[in-house]
This record gives structure tokens, C-alpha cells and sequence, in this order.
């Protein structure tokens, strides 16, 4: 047993400068991917959340054709923030060819139809497919609504008629969601990267040194030597989680530092440290899964190449639940938490929007996670066995 | 002392209702202490199976192999701790210094800092490789990997030496240096074995010939043994002879 762990730490510590010492890898792996996906992601969500302020907030100008049947309605328009915008040419080919994202369109009846006390018609031209129409459309529609009302509120109390009348629903909402469940909405995203990443975030190390060392024929050379199958591997998936660990620690904290800095969105997720805490706690079944898994896959791989081409595969799996709850959303329950994937994505959520882990949950997640590790590890190791793992050629 | 048993070693064919390769079919020898014992044939002739089946990286489907008495069958471990094996793949590790490498494979055999340290230097001076020992092994000639791959095999001061075509791709000086390091070894009182395809070679370094061909032991003994079976005075022609081909003959 002693034999063991001295080889085991012999494997991580050789392991470990043979990465630190490839410089560009290294780079790769603890700075630039840590660094990046957190402002690109926080770069995103500002973005988007100033287009959004400014397509609310601004005066709208649309184009309108008919101007001249409902000047009324034309006036209320441009109190309300939307303006009439000159415009030449074809409005429809301008809609399609994406010059203008929306126009009002009032036909030649409608001051006709409006005298006679008649439904008249104004139309909203627009593209539904394309996203930047969407606001300036909900702004017409509601500023139409407003406007429908209030006249038919007039014309109900010119007959003599409460307007209440005419109104017999009053719909309204009233919001209970947390502040902190506000900020997880915009965090959508933000469990499938760490999934992914910790999953493969060993991925390099390991393909590297299981099929890489077959590869560069120093794998025979290593099994000859006494020391245990079960330490070689062990060895080389602590390495690797030892670089998991870091990397995810280091994008965990630039989500702390970007969050400090941009300042919509920094109040929108939990970054404190307890969470950041509990996160790691987490991922850790993730990481010891995934670099459990590549291990068997690697060792199983005839070459680097054929190992590296189940990446991409493996890169979908951490997106399936993130996509069955987008698709359906269900509530949570006690068996998620054994099912990998969705049980990370759960319970990062929870994290995420500051709620409470309660304490069986957490005996089910961890139980299930380092189960399913173990049950990898094992396979791995048998891997290891196989003759045909040690002969290069 | 190495001593093989009736060894026999099959791979599954591939595709369907093929037989069976049979690599190595009742391969047996005795490598004793203080002498060099070559392993001779043509290049597939299964005597890189063999080795691997001695150092342990294969299992026999039947047959034994005792190294110093016992069977590596029960306890491959201490096998391995009595053999210094340079295997067919020989590849080192890049990033690491040659002395790293040594260390590496020294701590792997459980040796203590000071005892990797005394077996460094003394098997840099046996194999003339001070002058790059504390390079990084990248960019190495393959004289140079050769020699860090022998010294990392030799660090744990075995008493059985085996060696797979070690002189494969080296330059005539190297070659040269490399035969006399191995006399050394045998000069020590050590068991070597090592298997070549070129018969001159095996016929300048061994106290013993095994020749193998197409699976099987041909024929063993010295080299004047080998002369008298076959009738040859020539080793040449004994051995064209003996496997049945000119294959091989061709340093």
C-alpha cells in the first residue's frame, strides 16, 4: 500500500512538470481558458443588457405609411416615444432585405371605419424570425393597446356607460421571484461552461499521457517497471484533476473579478466566496468522472487522434440536460441529483441563485458523483491491465 | 538466471474464420549468470514476444518463465524488480532531462534519492553520457535516447539484463561502446539477454545463440555448437541454414 502511493506521487509529481514545463500548453490551459470564457461570457450579457436598455428607453423612429388617415393616433404615437421616420422606396423590400426592422402600416378605410364607430385597422409589418424586431414591435403593439383603450374608454362614457363595463378582467402580476433568482436567469448558461469544463478540463493531460506515452512508446518502458497498474493510473487522473481543479479555480475567480467590474451584471450571480466554495464542491465529482472516463477512453484508443475525436461527442453530453430543461422545465426532485450532468447543472443553478442546498440533497449528489468516479476509475484501471495497452505498434 | 519453458504465445487473427497467429510455439532457453545470450532470427520471427513475455508485459498461454528460480507468474512485481528491461519502444520523455528520466524510473523502483543519485553517475560514466545528461531529452540522437533509455533500465542495479535489439538504428561507435558496456554487465556476473537480427552481432557479443525462426527455437548452443549442428564452418552460412532464408544477414 505504501509502494502505492509513493509510486502514485512519483507519477503526479513527473506529471506535473512535464506539463509545467510546456509552456504554451500551460498558457492555454490555466490562463487563457480561464480568462476568456469569463469575459466573453460577462462581455455577452453587457452587451446584450445595454441594447436592450437602449431599445426601451429611446425614442423609436419607425417608418408609417397612411400618416394622413389618422393623424390623431399618429400624434399619441410620437408622445408615447415613437416617431414617424421619413422613408422612400418599398417598405416591405426594406423589411426583407433587414434596412428597417418594423413599420405601421394605417389603410386608406380607417378614418372611414373610425367614424362609424367600426373595428379599424392598423397594421404592425415585421419580420418575426428576426430578433432585433422584437422590442420596437412589443413597443408599437402596447403604445396601439394604450391608445385603443382610452378611446373606447371615451367613446363608452360619451354613451353614458361606466367604461368599467367593457373591462371585465383585470389581469395584473405581481412578481415573487428573489433578487437572487433574477440574477440566475441571466446565468443560464453559466452551469453547462463549468460542467464542460470540468469535465474536460483534465482532458488534455490525460489523452496526452495514456495514448500520447503509447504514442511516443515511453508507455512499455513505464509497465515494466514495478510499480502497480492501479498507481499509473491513479497517478496520472490526480494529475490531471490537480489541473482540473486549478483551472476551474481560476475561471470561478475570474467570474469574481469580472462581476466586480461590470456592474449589471455583477449583481446579477452570487460570486461571494462561499459559493465559489460550494461550487468547486461540485464540480469535483465532474472532474474525477470526466478524467476517469478519458482515461478508459484513452487507453482504449488505438491512437491520440481516434482519442481526441471523442471529444466532440463527449462535449454534447454536458449540454443535454441544460437543453431538456429549456425544452421542459421540471421541477426538482430528489433523483436528479444521482443523474450526472443534471445533477451538476441543478445544483449550480441552486448555487447560482443563492438558494439552499438542503443537507439530503447534498448526500445524494456527492454519493452518486464519487460513486459513478469510482465505478469509471475501476474500468479505467482494468483498462490498464490489457496487454494490448503497453505494444505501441 | 532467465530460464524459459515451452512458451507459447497466440494473437486473434483479424476478420472472421481465421486462424489464430501464432507468434511464439514452444519457445524454451536458458540464460544463465555471467554470460550473454542472444536471441538471433528475422525480423518477426516473435523474438520481441518472447521478451516481453520474460519481463512480464505478456502472459504465456502456456509454458513458464523462472527468474532466478521463480515463477513470474506468481509474483510479476518482484520480476520486474529483478529485471533491467529495454524494451523494443524506447521512447523518453521529452520534457524531462535524461538525469530526470533516470530519477523518474528510479523512484518508480522505490530507491531512495542518494542511491538514484550514485547509480546516475556510475551508469553515466559506463555509458558515456555526462556531457547531456542534464539536457532536456528533446532533440536527442538516437544514440543519446538509447543511452538514457538503457541507464533508466539499469538504475535499480538488476541482476538480469534484458535488452531488445539494442543496438537498432546506432552508429558504429556507438555500437561499439554499447557491446562493450554489455560485456561489462557480463564482466559484473549479471544475466544479459538480448535479441538482434544481425547475425554478426550476436556472433562478436554472445556466449550463447538462440536462434529463432517462425515461432520456434531452431536451434541453440555456442557458437562452435552451432558450426558443428550444421555442418557450416562459416556462422553465416549456419544460420542461413538454420532459418531457411538470407533474411537477416544484411547488418
Amino acid at each position: 500500500m505504501k509502494a502505492t502511493f509513493s509510486s502514485m506521487k512519483t507519477i503526479v509529481q513527473k506529471e506535473l512538470r512535464e506539463f509545467i514545463r510546456d509552456r504554451r500548453t500551460l498558457m492555454l490551459a490555466l490562463v487563457l481558458g480561464p480568462l476568456l470564457t469569463p469575459a466573453i461570457m460577462l462581455g455577452i450579457l453587457t452587451l446584450a443588457e445595454s441594447r436592450a436598455k437602449s431599445q426601451i428607453e429611446k425614442p423609436l423612429d419607425v417608418p408609417m405609411v397612411g400618416v394622413e388617415h389618422a393623424p390623431n393616433l399618429v400624434a399619441f404615437l410620437a408622445a408615447q416615444g415613437i416617431h414617424r421616420k421619413a422613408f422612400s422606396g418599398d417598405l416591405d423590400t426594406a423589411i426583407r432585405t433587414q434596412v428597417e426592422d418594423v413599420y405601421v402600416r394605417i389603410p386608406g378605410d380607417f378614418a372611414k371605419d373610425w367614424h362609424e364607430g367600426q373595428p379599424a385597422m392598423v397594421e404592425i409589418v415585421h419580420d418575426s424570425t428576426r430578433q432585433d424586431s422584437d422590442i420596437p414591435v412589443k413597443r408599437i403593439e402596447a403604445a396601439l393597446q394604450q391608445y385603443g383603450q382610452q378611446v373606447g374608454a371615451l367613446r363608452l362614457l360619451a354613451r353614458g356607460l361606466n367604461p368599467g363595463v367593457a373591462a371585465p378582467l383585470a389581469v395584473t402580476h405581481k412578481d415573487l421571484s428573489t433578487p437572487e433568482a433574477r440574477r440566475g436567469m441571466v446565468m443560464a448558461f453559466l452551469p453547462y461552461l463549468l460542467i464542460l469544463s470540468a469535465f474536460l478540463g483534465g482532458a488534455y493531460l490525460i489523452i496526452d499521457t495514456t495514448a500520447g506515452e503509447r504514442e511516443r512508446q515511453s508507455l512499455e518502458p513505464l509497465l515494466a517497471t514495478p510499480a502497480r497498474r492501479g498507481a499509473v493510473v491513479s497517478g496520472k487522473i490526480a494529475a490531471a484533476c490537480i489541473v482540473g481543479v486549478t483551472s476551474l479555480l481560476l475561471t470561478l475567480l475570474a467570474f469574481k473579478t469580472g462581476a466586480q467590474f461590470s456592474p449589471g451584471i455583477g449583481r446579477q450571480m452570487d460570486v461571494s466566496m462561499p459559493a465559489i466554495g460550494k461550487m468547486l464542491l461540485i464540480l469535483l465529482p465532474m472532474l474525477f468522472i470526466g478524467t476517469s472516463l478519458l482515461t478508459f477512453i484513452a487507453a482504449g484508443a488505438k491512437s491520440v487522434k481516434e482519442a481526441q475525436s471523442y471529444m466532440s461527442v463527449l462535449m454534447l453530453l454536458p449540454m443535454i440536460p441544460t437543453i431538456a430543461l429549456m425544452v421542459s422545465p421540471v421541477k426538482n426532485q430528489l433523483w436528479m441529483f444521482a443523474v450526472p450532468f443534471l445533477a451538476q447543472n441543478q445544483m449550480l443553478l441552486k448555487v447560482v441563485r443563492g438558494e439552499e442546498i438542503a443537507m439530503p440533497m447534498w448526500g445524494v449528489y456527492l454519493l452518486a458523483g464519487f460513486g459513478l468516479a469510482l465505478v469509471l476509475w475501476f474500468a479505467a484501471t482494468r483498462r490498464y491491465h490489457q496487454e494490448r495497452l503497453a505494444i505501441s505498434a | 538466471m532467465i530460464v524459459a519453458e515451452h512458451l507459447r504465445k497466440t494473437f486473434p487473427a483479424k476478420g472472421k474464420d481465421k486462424a489464430p497467429v501464432v507468434a511464439v510455439d514452444d519457445v524454451g532457453f536458458e540464460a544463465r549468470d555471467g554470460e550473454i545470450t542472444g536471441l538471433l532470427g528475422p525480423n518477426g520471427a516473435g523474438k520481441t514476444t518472447t521478451l516481453r513475455m520474460l519481463y512480464t508485459l505478456m502472459r504465456p498461454e502456456s509454458g513458464r518463465v523462472l527468474v532466478d528460480g521463480t515463477d513470474v507468474a506468481a509474483d510479476a512485481e518482484a520480476a520486474r524488480r529483478a529485471l533491467g528491461v529495454l524494451p523494443d519502444a524506447r521512447g523518453v520523455y521529452k520534457r524531462l532531462t535524461a538525469r530526470e528520466n533516470i530519477r523518474y524510473f528510479g523512484e518508480l523502483h522505490g530507491l531512495d534519492a542518494a542511491t538514484i543519485e550514485a547509480r546516475t553517475r556510475a551508469l553515466s560514466t559506463a555509458l558515456q553520457m555526462d556531457d547531456f545528461l542534464d539536457r532536456q531529452t528533446e532533440g536527442f540522437s538516437q544514440g543519446q535516447r538509447t543511452k538514457t533509455a538503457i541507464a533508466r533500465a539499469l538504475v535499480h542495479d538488476p541482476r538480469n539484463v534484458i535488452l531488445d535489439e539494442p543496438t537498432n538504428g546506432l552508429d558504429v561507435m556507438t555500437t561499439r561502446g554499447l557491446r562493450d558496456f554489455l560485456r561489462h554487465l557480463r564482466g559484473e556476473g549479471r544475466c544479459v539477454i538480448f535479441s538482434s537480427h544481425i547475425m554478426q552481432e550476436v556472433a562478436a557479443l554472445c556466449d550463447r545463440i538462440v536462434v529463432i525462426a517462425h515461432g520456434r527455437v531452431v536451434a541453440q548452443g555456442t557458437a562452435d555448437e552451432l558450426r558443428a549442428q550444421t555442418g557450416e564452418p562459416n556462422l553465416e552460412d549456419a544460420f542461413v541454414r538454420l532459418i531457411g532464408t538470407e533474411e537477416g544477414l544484411h547488418a
